[in-house]
């Protein structure tokens, strides 16, 4: 039986592990916050790509994939205390305020996406900042439907498939921000960002 | 709501560390050790350990292998006894009530007041019954990588020292940096570090 730690031991244990760890010069905590710029500027990315060819992305080695951003948003601005935070949700919008919000130098932190890939679909919320996936409705199969089942065979069967497709929707994300970091460091980026800003000035002065 | 049924929340954990040659041995015997101990019948205010997930109550894995295939699945289970704050200040303030009448004093003083306070804590906390939460967790051996389905801060913290208790691994989360650094090559991810924040109008 462990005893209950107390905030103060868990934050001295946090702060040790995370030094042990000895990532390169800078421990994770100072990696999220200096780089969290890095995935929003991703999924801002992919908001612009996504709508690029109306919902189409293509993955090298592999094709087409649908990439939608359904009717929920949410932007950021500026850090810590001095940081402004945009919600945008509703069926019948078309993100005006989230388009007008880009306008204003926000950057996209969480936005719920479906996601086909062949004749799977998922439905997630992602967290820009620290890559989480929340409320990942998975791709409808007979396993994931139906549950366990009674033998241990169907039980077994039915956490794989479920843990193939919770990992094959984090290998398309982890696809799809290599794309985008293939281009960020780079010199193609110049002629990208221009892009992206033309679409940004067009969306959000329509809306 | 979680990793094996209806919709779920997660983020990945890197695995960093060695694991020995007898690898699933020494997993099994280590899930063994870090079980779940049920604190039900006991004055314990708090336990954590692992679970099947197929069943909470099930800490020895009768039920449910924790291996599947590649996978360890396992679920966290934390139990804890806990007392909302107008609960204990409600009883603290009804016994100090109780002693200035028993006493006959108007006031009572700081040490006092202080002792009251522990005292009745420590006995709410006994008739407290252990609130479960649980959360599940999926570790991919041949790619050191875990799904942890929680996105609970304090609770990746808990787990991270929990985890490296148990198996004597770190878990590292894997953010978008770190993750980018996964997917560069050595002279990409120096790239990478130096780049700045980019405006997008």
């Amino acid at each position: 039986m462990m005893n209950k730690p107390n905030n103060l031991v868990l934050l001295i244990l946090k702060y040790l592990s995370e030094n042990e760890r000895g990532l390169v010069g800078m421990d994770l905590v100072d990696l999220m916050v200096e780089k969290r710029f890095l995935g929003q500027e991703f999924l801002t990315w992919l908001w612009w790509k996504s709508e690029e060819r109306g919902g189409s992305v293509e993955i090298p080695g592999f094709g087409d994939i649908t990439v939608v951003f359904e009717k929920h948003m949410l932007l950021e601005y500026g850090e810590g205390e001095y940081s402004e935070k945009l919600v945008c949700t509703g069926l019948q919008t078309e993100l005006k305020e989230a388009r007008t919000g880009l306008l204003m130098g926000k950057k996209l932190e969480q936005a719920r996406i479906q996601i086909v890939k062949d004749t799977y679909e998922w439905n997630f919320t992602l967290g820009a900042a620290l890559f989480e996936f929340r409320n990942v409705r998975l791709p409808k199969t007979a396993a994931t439907e139906q549950g366990g089942g009674n033998s241990d065979e169907e039980t077994e069967g039915m956490i794989l498939e479920r843990v193939f497709l919770f990992e094959e929707l984090v290998r398309i994300i982890n696809d799809l921000f290599r794309l985008f970091l293939k281009v960020r460091i780079t010199s193609d980026w110049s002629a990208e960002l221009q892009t992206i800003r033309g679409w940004v000035h067009a969306s959000g002065e329509q809306s | 709501m979680g990793f094996v049924s209806g919709s779920a929340s997660f983020i990945r954990f890197g695995v960093e560390g060695e694991l020995p040659s007898n690898t699933l041995e020494f997993i099994a015997d280590r899930i063994a050790s870090f079980s779940f101990r049920d604190i039900d019948d006991n004055m314990d205010e708090y336990s954590i350990g692992w679970v099947s997930v197929m069943n909470m109550f099930d800490a020895g894995f009768r039920y449910a292998s924790f291996m599947n295939g590649d996978y360890v699945t396992v679920t966290l289970r934390i139990d804890e006894r806990k007392v909302s704050p107008a609960i204990l200040n409600k009883f603290v303030q009804k016994e100090e009530e109780r002693i200035k009448a028993e006493k006959q004093i108007p006031k009572i003083g700081r040490t006092l007041k202080a002792e009251i306070k522990e005292r009745v804590q420590t006995e709410l906390i006994r008739k407290a019954i252990p609130i479960p939460s649980v959360f599940d967790l999926c570790w991919n051996l041949s790619e050191s990588t875990v799904l942890f389905f929680s996105t609970n801060k304090k609770i990746h913290a808990v787990l991270e020292d929990f985890f490296k208790d148990c198996f004597g691994l770190l878990l590292v989360q894997q953010i978008p940096y770190v993750t980018a650094e996964h997917l560069l090559n050595d002279e990409q991810a120096e790239q990478l570090g130096i780049v700045n924040p980019e405006i997008f109008v």
